[in-house]
């Protein structure tokens, strides 16, 4: 693995401005529409010069996000929810072991209980 | 005296003192809240593994049930194998 995947980055490929509503967005998982109304309400609400600042200084101290850092759309998913709550996220995983472990159980159970069938008739048949 | 002690003091609190606090409680606050590198990789190895095995499993379920219809009717095994699913959804 070269890049982490807990990081804050800034996302120039879906940028508007810099990019930093974007990557806000893409760290928590929510939509970067919002984010952006967020940004403007709060920047027209009063906090005028320190949002603008905050988000210079976000853009200038964050690393652009790495193109292909995901490979898919669930696995974005899955590590929003690491940075969430990686607790969570790793009872998430356990609980899918376990959920595998419970399928190939009944695989198991199923294909040696047909062996036993086979085994009976070959019986019946002597 | 008192006249020079007094900001030396002021200059001391607020340049050394203060930023000791600070960063002594974002250090914290980081090991607390966090995981390691180390952590972040096998987190990502163990979910990998949990669904390469997720899709053959998948995969094994679909056979079973097409070799056997009346394990079909007890407990329908799904169409299509995970990938794809995976790629309708994403569309």
């Amino acid at each position: 693995m070269s890049e982490s995947r807990t990081k804050f980055y800034v996302n120039k490929q879906n940028k508007k401005w810099l990019g930093v509503c974007a990557g806000i967005a893409d760290y928590m998982g929510w939509d970067v529409t919002l984010v952006r109304v967020g940004m403007v309400v709060i920047t027209i609400a009063g906090a005028f010069p320190w949002s603008l600042i905050a988000y210079l200084a976000t853009n200038w101290v964050a690393k652009e996000r790495p193109y292909g850092l995901y490979s898919d759309r669930e696995e974005e998913q899955f590590w929003q929810g690491v940075r969430r709550s990686p607790a969570r996220t790793t009872r998430e995983v356990r609980g899918k072991l376990r959920d595998i472990d419970r399928r190939l159980a009944d695989v198991e159970l199923h294909y040696t209980s047909r062996n036993r069938a086979l085994a009976d008739e070959i019986d019946s048949l002597r | 005296m008192e006249d020079v002690l007094v900001p030396i003091m002021v200059c001391a609190m607020l340049f050394v003192a203060m930023p000791w606090i600070i960063l002594h409680y974002i250090t914290r606050w980081k090991q607390q809240s966090g995981i390691t590198n180390a952590d972040e990789n096998l987190l990502e190895e163990l979910y990998e593994v949990a669904r390469r095995l997720d899709d053959r499993l998948h995969t094994i379920e679909r056979i079973m049930a097409a070799e056997t219809p009346e394990l079909e009717a007890r407990r329908p095994a799904p169409e299509l194998p995970r990938a794809d699913i995976r790629k309708i959804r994403e569309r």
